[in-house]
């Protein structure tokens, strides 16, 4: 039986897609370098527009530079920053994330065991073509994004219960994984990054995943009242 | 960069989409697949692998919650709420998360088995079902064709709807016994005898999603109860998202009481004090205006049903004038500005819901205080109201029929001993009193089985007086034939002859109805997640062939069977898909149901409105305004003294002059024919009576009560035994925690790790009077025995008190229960190496009496007088 959803369903659906939409432009970001594809899309008006009103540094004019020259800078900068082979800042939780065992700060730790098992459980697989560790920040805020578009399926079919079911998963994920490692892991590349582009997604990533974790639990208790009428 | 607002978490969301919407295609991806949002699915953590998830139901204890089981290649490993459930809402307990023990524990009986040495020393072989089931089909055909079927004795503990109605209602009543034996006495019957007084058709539901005050008599509500996990976790909803203030009354700070706002410490039976005591207040300040006086339209105050609801409030004024809250603080210990205050505090917070339960009715006085109870919500408007102490509602399954029955008899055992005067008397038993039951065989005036069956259920650990209990069903004069229906080797299955493996409630099929705190009614059914392990087989299945075997098919193969039927032929459920729609998503309620309050207001015939409800007829052409009688038709009579419309026909009277004449009150059985009460002109479905004959009206004058010789209003009653205890002695009292059930927990080892040992609770005074520091072993002796424990010294109890649960002390029950090795248990569970403890904890019915409330027979758990010395 699918409890009757009374609250306002259409603004539900707006956030949902909102936060899912954030996430997954994040992860897109950390995943690879900028690509001549995607590169409009970050010189777009719009875009500088709202990162300028967000308080960010970018520079609109050096974006504005011949297409070659801005991809080249910034695939440099993503590789001194995240891939070396000098020191670099790891994108991958098991680095950064401290656990009370001690198991962290390499590889494949105790951490990346727990994201996969947690991926895979929800019923997500990792894409054959995927060759990095599954812990990649990419890979967490782009599971973000699915489960966030699970719920908003489940908010468009009435399924509260469904709807319910992703936001708890989207809970536990964020505290147990999001809110543990990259704030830290965005502080060290706003201090080490050199152009700005990085260090300002890296302000913008920890923002938002603090706006996420101070109003997980509001949309939860929102469903809930939802669930009760 | 300032931090992120919600306006520019907007704007940062439409840039983001522009980005993404760069077709990179798949390869930026790292993930494939969707999210399952389909509640009820899980995948192990572990292996990744699908769980298959199956809706069932609980049954470690009678709340019965709906559940979820997982189950990974063939093997369950997990149980949790059932989200769809709109009772339980997803939750269960701590007790329903280890319902997977019972399934695997290595002390479980697989295979039929025969006692081969003197009953009680543990020699058993192996017998097959065939074997088995021949030896007890020829012992009962014998009985059944010798015209003693009544000399079968069926007991069971639990079991509750298909599987009642399946093995009690279709089996044991075409086999012809009504010898059949119940726990309700030593559970709470005595409250539920007490509804019957007053309001008729017992369980009273609380609602909490909408009260605005709860008064808490003696209830562990957040630990244990009949409906414990779905009226718990309201009640902790309601605390938080509204702030409603609760107020628990108890001997001991239980859990409950620790959440509570207010802990009010009673002394044991005193709760009754109290409570006239309040109805004192209220009556005194005038509060029982509005929504009290407007229901008491519907209470019969007085000898006369039809006074004015002024001269009902005199009367009860009048009544409880003598209990002023001066006087049930002396009693009680509770100050009498505090009674003063909460009373007013509940006739003046609308709605209230009041709450009692063992703490306050496993007492001598215990009929009276859920009277009392009963009178204090009346008085106030808190009965069957929103907020308030409601009529409860279930689901109304529509069982198979059985074959056509014989007359059924029964042996007079079940019911306490019928001499009045003598102490195992009680005037109106109406839920028996099964913990009289060994005495009566044992003293056999009313004769004794032949053969004796227990079902979930351990005579031995489960009633007072443990050690007469033993030497009873040791006693083979005294019970030739005994057979258990048990999954385990429990601490009275060890003294039967033969043992049937039963199916643990996680490998069997059931419908099920519990109440609703919706006052709405859900539909649920059990199914079994995984096979019966070994032979195993459910009573349900093994009475239908018995009785195929004695020659009465009960027209069904199974308890599956039964099932299948029930949800064929139940209307919604029915049209919601049945069978195949309950096995997928284990609950139904109707979704257009609203909520059942006020259910005494539904008019059954008002002439002016040319209303009429007989029979499940709606008559609307009425021609005649001012006649009543023609549209009940002329075997319905109206009962002048009771102010009831009743059909004569279900009494025994042999006609109508007959029955008019001998009237309602005084014919045997009019209960069941009841058809209304008379207010005005108008006929209301009012309080329908069940196994008394009170009127329609909620009875605080109580003409059952009067008939019998006691007082018709709820009157202080003081336990004898309390008005002359020494100085040195105390009462015992017990208690339950929030990780056992009463008798059926132990064997589960997560549960047992967590709760293994039971120091009894003594107040510090008490204590150091007796010169006991916490941790000394202490001795706990009555006038029936003693049991040995250590002492949990604390401040959280009142004095002259000594409180224990009663969970622990088996003597069998398997290794995590007692420490003691099944026959033919195994050794293959690899946490029998992990266990850590070796205290398996006290049972304090060694020194607990058998005795009853004198008006209803409720076992008094909480009245036992005792000493208790260091060593």
């Amino acid at each position: 039986m699918k409890h009757a959803l009374q609250i306002n369903n259409e603004v539900v659906i707006e956030l949902t897609l909102q936060r899912s939409t954030v996430y997954g432009c994040l992860a897109r970001i950390y995943r690879k370098e900028i690509t001549a594809d995607f590169l409009p899309s970050i010189r777009d008006p719009q875009f500088l527009g709202v990162l300028s009103d967000l308080g960010s540094g970018l520079d609109a004019a050096w974006f504005q530079r011949p297409e070659g020259a801005v991809i080249e800078d910034l695939a440099i900068e993503y590789a001194r920053l995240f891939l070396g082979p000098d020191k670099h800042i790891s994108p991958h939780e098991s680095i950064h994330h401290e656990r009370g065992d001690g198991d962290w700060g390499s590889f494949w730790g105790a951490s990346t065991v727990d994201v996969k098992k947690f991926i895979e459980a929800a019923g997500m697989q990792y894409r054959e073509d995927y060759r990095d560790l599954p812990d990649h920040i990419s890979v967490e805020l782009e599971f973000m994004q699915k489960i966030t578009e699970g719920e908003r399926n489940a908010w468009e079919e009435e399924d509260t219960a469904g709807a319910l079911y992703c936001l708890n998963m989207e809970k536990q994920f964020l505290e147990e994984h999001l809110v543990k490692w990259i704030p830290r892991f965005c502080d060290a590349i706003t201090s080490q990054a050199k152009l700005p582009f990085y260090r300002e997604m890296a302000t913008i990533t920890k923002r938002f995943i603090a706006f996420e974790k101070e109003n997980i639990d509001a949309y939860i208790s929102e469903a809930h009242r939802g669930k009760r009428r | 960069m300032s931090q992120l607002t919600r306006r520019n978490f907007v704007r940062l969301a439409v840039a983001s989409g522009a980005l993404i919407a760069a077709n990179e295609g798949f390869e930026s991806q790292a993930l494939a697949g969707t999210i399952r949002t389909q509640t009820g699915r899980d995948f192990s953590p572990e292996t990744g692998t699908e769980r298959k998830a199956i809706p069932t139901s609980c049954w470690q204890c009678v709340t019965r919650d709906s559940m979820i089981g997982f189950v990974e290649d063939g093997r369950l490993v997990k149980l949790e709420g059932n989200p769809k459930s709109i009772r339980g809402e997803g939750f269960i307990c701590a007790r329903g998360q280890a319902g997977i023990n019972h399934v695997y524990d290595p002390d479980r009986i697989l295979y039929p088995m025969k006692r081969a040495g003197a009953r009680g020393s543990g020699k058993w072989k192996r017998i097959s079902w065939d074997k088995a089931l021949n030896e007890l089909a020829g012992r009962l055909k014998k009985l059944r064709d010798q015209g003693h079927p009544e000399k079968f004795l069926f007991h069971y503990g639990r079991m509750k709807a298909s599987s009642s109605a399946l093995i009690k209602g279709t089996f044991l009543k075409a086999y012809g016994t009504k010898t059949i034996g119940n726990h309700t006495s030593i559970c709470e019957g005595g409250k539920w005898s007490a509804q019957e007084m007053t309001w008729g058709g017992h369980y009273d539901n609380w609602d909490i999603d909408r009260t605005k005050f709860i008064l808490n008599f003696g209830s562990n509500i957040l630990e244990t109860h009949t409906n414990h996990i779905p009226v718990a976790h309201r009640i902790m909803r309601a605390k938080v998202d509204r702030g409603v203030r609760m107020v628990t009354f108890d001997v001991r700070m239980s859990n409950t009481a620790a959440k509570s706002d207010e802990w009010m410490p009673i002394k044991p039976g005193t709760d009754q004090a109290v409570l006239l005591a309040m109805c004192n207040v209220i009556l005194n300040k005038g509060l029982t205006k509005g929504a009290g006086a407007d229901f008491l339209k519907f209470v019969k105050c007085t000898a006369k049903h039809d006074d004015s609801v002024a001269t009902k409030i005199a009367a009860l004024k009048k009544h409880c004038a003598p209990y002023t809250p001066q006087w049930a603080a002396k009693k009680s210990g509770v100050p009498a500005s505090k009674i003063t205050s909460l009373a007013v505090e509940f006739a003046t917070t609308k709605p209230a819901c009041l709450l009692t339960y063992r703490g306050a009715v496993a007492h001598y006085n215990g009929n009276e205080a859920e009277r009392a109870a009963q009178m204090l919500a009346a008085i106030t408007g808190n009965i069957d109201n929103p907020g308030g102490r409601c009529k409860a509602v279930g689901a109304g399954w529509k069982y198979p029929k059985g074959p056509k029955a014989p007359k059924t008899k029964g042996l007079k055992i079940n019911d306490g001993h019928p001499d009045k005067g003598h102490p195992g008397h009680a005037a109106y038993p109406t839920h028996h009193m099964s913990h009289w039951t060994l005495k009566m065989i044992k003293d056999g005036s009313a004769g004794r089985p032949e053969v004796a069956m227990w079902y979930c259920y351990t005579p031995a650990y489960a009633n007072g007086e443990t050690s007469e209990n033993i030497r009873i069903l040791k006693d083979e004069k005294l019970l030739p034939f005994v057979v258990a229906s048990d999954p385990f080797y429990g601490d009275s299955t060890m003294y039967t002859d033969m043992i049937l493996p039963d199916a643990t409630y996680l490998e069997r099929w059931d419908c099920e109805d519990m109440v609703d705190p919706n006052q709405i009614g859900e539909y649920y059914i059990r199914q079994p997640l995984v096979k019966p392990l070994g032979e195993a087989r459910d009573l349900g299945d093994v009475v239908c062939e018995l009785a195929e075997r004695m020659g009465f098919p009960l027209g069904v193969k199974s308890k599956e069977d039964f099932v299948k039927k029930a949800c064929e032929k139940t209307p919604g459920v029915k049209e919601a898909g049945g069978f195949e729609y309950m096995k997928k998503h284990g609950v139904w309620h109707d979704p257009n149901a609203e909520p059942r309050f006020f259910s005494y207001k539904e008019v059954i015939l008002d002439p002016k409105k040319q209303v009429c409800k007989v029979g499940g007829y709606v008559y609307t052409d009425l021609e005649d305004p001012e006649g009543i009688c023609p549209y009940f038709g002329d075997d319905v009579l109206y009962d002048r003294q009771a102010g009831v419309w009743w059909h004569w026909r279900a009494s025994k009277a042999k006609n109508a002059q007959e029955a008019g004449k001998k009237g309602f009150y005084s014919s045997k059985g009019a209960y069941k024919g009841y058809v209304g009460t008379k207010l005005g002109n108008i006929v209301y479905a009012g309080f329908r009576p069940d196994k008394i004959n009170k009127s329609g009206f909620l009875e605080l004058y109580s003409e059952p009560l009067k008939k019998k010789g006691f007082n018709p209003l709820p009157t202080w009653m003081e336990a004898p035994e309390h008005q002359k205890m020494k100085s040195n002695e105390l009462i015992l009292t017990t208690f339950k925690v929030c990780v056992m059930t009463h008798s059926r927990s132990t064997n589960c080892k997560w549960l047992t790790e967590i709760y293994h040992e039971n120091r009894a609770w003594v107040n510090s005074k008490t204590a150091s009077a007796r010169g006991i520091k916490d941790g000394d072993k202490i001795t706990v002796k009555s006038a029936v025995g003693s049991f040995k424990t250590k002492a949990h010294v604390t401040e959280n109890i009142v004095t002259g008190v000594v409180a224990v649960s009663h969970h622990l002390g088996h003597w069998a029950y398997g290794r995590y229960a007692s420490g003691n090795k099944a026959p033919l248990g195994r050794d293959d569970d690899p946490d029998l190496k992990q266990q850590f403890w070796n205290v398996y904890g006290t049972h304090p019915n060694w020194a607990i009496p058998n005795a009853p409330d004198p008006i209803n027979g409720q076992q008094r758990w909480m009245d036992t007088v005792v000493t208790v010395r260091k060593g």
